[in-house]
């Protein structure tokens, strides 16, 4: 049915045609669209939902507070505070430049740092804060609430901050936290650490991070288009970290930090049965709290001077010097290259293959043997022995007591040492002329010097040993982790672990001990300073250690600043009382000198706190014990 | 009894398929409008609580708009006849008085104050200007061939004017509406192919200043077309967020109030500009395939009474109708779905809105009433163009 109209002319226009071509023209259009539509939804469709939900759901992150670290009767190294934080929503803001500038006014601050920040953090979503400032006073804290009407968008936001009492105690020791590094983000594995989160660097913040960390709270809120929570998804609690219980004993750690204060060296003191560590200190100290935030150049280099950051007590390798006798003791009565009552002359020097070795004591120590060689530490009757040992006999008994390797102490870094033999000259030089042992490096090694180096752990494990019948004890420093109220985590940590026992009989331990006490409390011993107050009425055991850093000749003509930097190490390795050991206490002084002089009175006053502490808990426990009799 | 009489002669397919896009609209509407704390409707001094403002205004907008179609549809063909160029002039006229004393807001003049209400000439306008046309056009049919440049000169004359002084309100939307629905009642009747050549030929060579004439806001939104991505925060976040919205319909919908980017407001405008978007979210494939549908339905059913009619004038009347109507539809529903710029153009019947609401059922009653089936003869024609 064709429908005509007059067209000019008396000529019908026929409108069938066109009415056909305009339906087709629309029906294309249309289906055109229907294509798109399915396109979207279909072809596209999950990943519209995907990027739908994205848009809906925001995960909120509440951060944990971290676990606390506490010494062995539960005082407090280590706590948290709340830290304040100046945080932005640009969306709150009418003029949110304006709002920033007058923020830096109110503050006294540089307006364009705060925008240049500001900038800097890029968002997943509108309405989503901006960080301004870290870790602020109260003080700003107080002026941006008393502004905040002129500041819409701005707010204060709260999150737990480590907190360092007690005069930065043990900070070797607890290790400082520091923004998540791109490394630890990525070994960190799936959801560990986030971007901007805190991460133990060192010490046990390091170690022990699984433990101390928490768990971060997980909230999976509904947002609207402005941001606005409308509902929640799901949550997971907020976990704080566990408490550490150290085996440190705060009171000993802080005797410590004083003796060392203006020295540089460790002082590492612990516990002969079980291997808890009771102090462990290590001279020049730092702050942790410097590493929280951003670092000053002025900061760094002072971080940087007098290797402030190592932990001298594990880190730190110096040659033994004649402490290492306490050991080649041990070695010359139990192979029996010499019996209890040989005597030695000593000149005052040993000539070896033409060539002179000197002893300490320019004069001679005359006839000395076994017991007063050690007493008097006589160089000439251990160079005597040690060639009668040879190299890899004296490597064989150090090694026993537990040198030239790894403790296993749980803080990181912990150096090896080394105590040679001739296969590690072997190991350790290339040229063959290298290679080969020469036996008047013996002697050397005989007298803890030459290539034989330790850390200060080591030589407190090995006199541990010593003096404990002959059990080499893992150091220990963590007592046990427990989660809030419900107690330990793990039992198996603070459990003492004997390593290996050295194979030396009790007899000749019993000599050598005998001698140590003779160190300290005969009349020509090297270390009369290590005595304690005889009020106390506890005696010392120990050997002294005067480590050279350069030859004797070219120490001695040293002057001005070289003769500090030549001066010897000073040692002192002691333990007490005598007749039944419960610390044992090692103190390094680099370029101290004598380590009768430098290194022995510092023991005295970590033992000296030990022994007080012991005995004003023994009286309170002893006072409750009358009262409760009494009671009855 | 004659007003009895003349309802029969209303096309009742039409009639009876057209309801479905406003209800379809309303469902709609009372998702896109909900308010979980409820709200309240005015109507004189009543007060009535509703859960979606939105969708009970709609609902009054229809209730009136069903009046204003009734009431075009009772209009004898003959009065519109004789009406067309008054309308037009008056709506020119009015548009030059918005140029000279119309009202800004939000950067452009398209009010008009009149002291008592505050109008919009450029929607009286677009009716104005299909009245006049199909007029002129049905006067001075082309010659067989189509029509000469020369005789092209008054019926440009007569959209061109309107055209250009709604563009420089600036109303980018309603412009290209009035330019589109000239330009299809022109080629309906036919052009000589010299024409077309040449005008396409001019077409080309006025692009380039075309497009420096354009606003930075209107050029951003045609690029923001081919590369949504490049700035989400900015021109491109709407075409962004609706087509999140719609793709994340999948096939079945997230179901009625169930639209996440609609509840919570991600979606912009999606009571009015983007209703589509809420439609594909919460129904789907199936549900905006289904609307779709219901609108070709619609368009090719007033093409088919375009045909139908009595005479020359009625046919373009429907028919420039028809082609706004299918204007809209499809640059609203091409813009919510990424295919076409962001034009704010409402989708017809579905979008919130009294005046669209208004004139479009105006128009409807108009093509209701040009398409009235005389007696005699007329049913054989109804059936035989199904």
């Amino acid at each position: 049915m064709s429908h005509r109209s007059e067209g000019r002319g008396g000529r019908p226009i026929s409108l069938k045609g066109r009415i056909v071509a305009a339906i087709i023209v629309a029906a294309a259009v249309f289906l055109g669209l229907i294509f798109r539509l399915w396109y979207l939804q279909i072809g596209q469709g999950a990943a519209f939902r995907d990027r739908s939900d994205l848009n809906r759901i925001k995960t909120v992150f509440v951060p944990p507070p971290r676990g606390i670290i506490v010494d062995r009767s539960g005082l407090e190294l280590v706590t948290n505070r709340p830290s304040f934080a100046i945080e932005f929503i640009k969306e709150d803001a009418p003029d949110p430049i304006g709002v920033v500038r007058q923020l830096a006014d109110i503050l006294g601050m540089d307006a364009n740092l705060l925008l240049s920040r500001m900038d800097k953090q890029t968002r997943r979503r509108k309405f989503e804060p901006k960080l301004l400032l870290k870790d602020v006073s109260r003080e700003v804290v107080a002026k941006v609430s008393a502004a905040r009407y002129r500041l819409p968008g701005v707010f204060v936001s709260v999150t737990p901050t480590r907190l360092y009492p007690n005069n930065q105690i043990a900070s070797h020791l607890v290790g400082y936290l520091r923004e998540v590094t791109q490394a630890q983000l990525q070994s960190g594995g799936k959801d560990y650490f986030l971007p901007g989160d805190m991460a133990g660097q060192s010490g046990l913040e390091l170690t022990f991070d699984r433990y101390l960390k928490g768990q971060r709270g997980r909230q999976q809120v509904i947002v609207n288009s402005t941001g606005t929570r409308v509902g929640e998804l799901s949550s997971e609690p907020v976990v704080p970290g566990n408490t550490i219980q150290l085996t440190i004993d705060r009171a000993v750690q802080q005797a410590a930090e004083r003796a060392l204060e203006g020295r540089e060296g460790a002082i590492i003191a612990l516990d002969p049965k079980s291997g808890e560590i009771l102090a462990m200190a290590s001279a020049p100290t730092f702050n942790p709290a410097v590493f929280s935030g951003d670092i000053s150049a002025g900061d760094w280099a002072h971080l940087q001077s007098g290797k402030r950051l190592i932990n001298k007590a594990i880190q730190g390798t110096y040659p033994p010097g004649s402490v290492f006798k306490i050991f080649m003791e041990a070695a010359i009565l139990n192979e029996r290259v010499a019996s209890p009552g040989e005597r030695v002359y000593c000149p005052g020097s040993y000539w070896f293959k033409g060539r002179q070795y000197r002893c300490h004591k320019k004069s001679g120590h005359g006839s000395v043997n076994l017991h007063t060689a050690l007493v008097e530490s006589c160089d000439v009757y251990f160079y005597t022995m040690g060639q009668r040992l040879g190299i890899d006999t004296i490597h064989r008994y150090a090694a026993a007591f537990g040198f030239d390797e790894l403790s296993g102490v749980d803080v990181p870094h912990e150096a090896k040492g080394v105590i040679p033999s001739t296969s590690w000259k072997r190991r350790a030089f290339r040229k063959g002329t290298d290679q080969k042992w020469y036996s008047g490096e013996t002697l050397s090694v005989s007298i803890g010097q030459g290539a034989v180096s330790v850390t200060p752990l080591q030589v407190a494990r090995a006199l541990a040993a010593a003096v404990n019948g002959g059990r080499v004890m893992k150091p220990i420093l963590v007592r046990g982790v427990s989660a809030g109220d419900s107690g330990a985590i793990d039992s198996a940590i603070g459990k003492p672990i004997l390593q290996k026992e050295v194979p030396v009989s009790a007899e000749v331990l019993a000599l050598v001990r005998k001698a140590m006490v003779g160190v300290v409390n005969e009349g020509s011993g090297t270390g009369h300073k290590a005595q304690l107050d005889p009020e106390l009425k506890i005696q010392v055991g120990g050997k002294t250690g005067t480590a050279q850093v350069v030859g004797m000749q070219r120490r001695d003509a040293a002057k001005g600043a070289e003769a500090g930097y030549f001066e010897d190490h000073a040692w002192f390795a002691g333990y007490a009382p005598a007749n039944d050991p419960r610390i044992v206490v090692v103190a390094l002084v680099e370029h101290g000198g004598h380590g009768g002089a430098a290194a022995a009175p510092l023991t005295a006053e970590v033992m000296s706190a030990f022994f007080q502490g012991q005995r004003s808990r023994g009286e309170s426990s002893l006072t409750a014990h009358q009262k409760s009799e009494e009671s009855r | 009894m004659s007003t009895l009489r003349s309802v029969r002669q209303f096309d009742w397919f039409l009639l009876c398929v057209l309801p479905a896009i406003p209800l379809c609209g309303l469902i709609v509407l009372y998702s896109a409008g909900f308010n979980p704390e409820g709200g309240s409707l005015k109507i004189f001094s009543l007060t009535f609580p509703v859960a979606s403002v939105a969708c009970a205004k709609q609902f009054v907008f229809i209730i009136c708009g069903i009046g204003a179609l009734a009431l075009a549809a009772l209009i004898p063909p003959d009065f519109v006849r004789r009406c067309a160029i008054p309308i037009y002039l008056i709506g020119v006229a009015l548009l030059i008085g918005v140029a000279l004393f119309g009202v800004v807001s939000n950067g452009s003049r398209r009010w008009l104050s009149l002291g008592f209400v505050t109008i919009q000439p450029a929607e009286f306008v677009k009716l104005g200007v299909i009245l006049a046309m199909a007029r002129v056009l049905s006067n001075h049919p082309p010659s067989s061939g189509g029509f000469s440049l020369r005789q092209l000169f008054r019926p440009l004359c007569i959209f061109i004017p309107p055209m250009v002084l709604v563009a420089r309100q600036p109303d980018l939307g309603t412009a290209l509406v009035i330019g589109w629905a000239g330009a299809v009642l022109i080629l309906f009747l036919g052009v000589r192919r010299r024409v077309i050549v040449g005008s396409i030929l001019i077409a080309a060579l006025l692009a380039v200043p075309a497009w420096r004439s354009l606003h930075d806001y209107q050029r951003q939104r045609i690029t923001s077309l081919f590369n949504p991505t490049q700035d989400p925060r900015g021109s491109g976040y709407h075409i962004n967020q609706s087509k999140i919205a719609v793709g994340s319909g999948e096939l079945f919908g997230k179901g009625f109030m169930q639209g996440t980017q609609t509840q919570l407001e991600f979606l912009p405008e999606h009571k009015t500009d983007f209703i589509f978007s809420v439609l594909a979210e919460e129904w789907g494939f199936v549900g905006a395939s289904v609307v779709l549908f219901l609108y070709f339905v619609v368009l090719q059913r007033m093409v088919l009474l375009a045909g139908r009619c009595q005479d020359l004038f009625s046919s373009l009347v429907i028919f420039g109708i028809t082609s706004v109507l299918f204007f809209h539809a499809v640059v609203n529903v091409g813009m919510v779905i990424g295919v076409l710029p962001v034009v704010g153009i409402p989708l017809p019947l579905f979008s919130y809105g009294g005046s669209s609401v208004l004139s479009t059922m105006f128009s409807f009653g108009l093509v209701f009433g040009l398409s009235r089936r005389k007696r005699g003869g007329s049913f054989q024609n109804a059936r035989s163009l199904r």
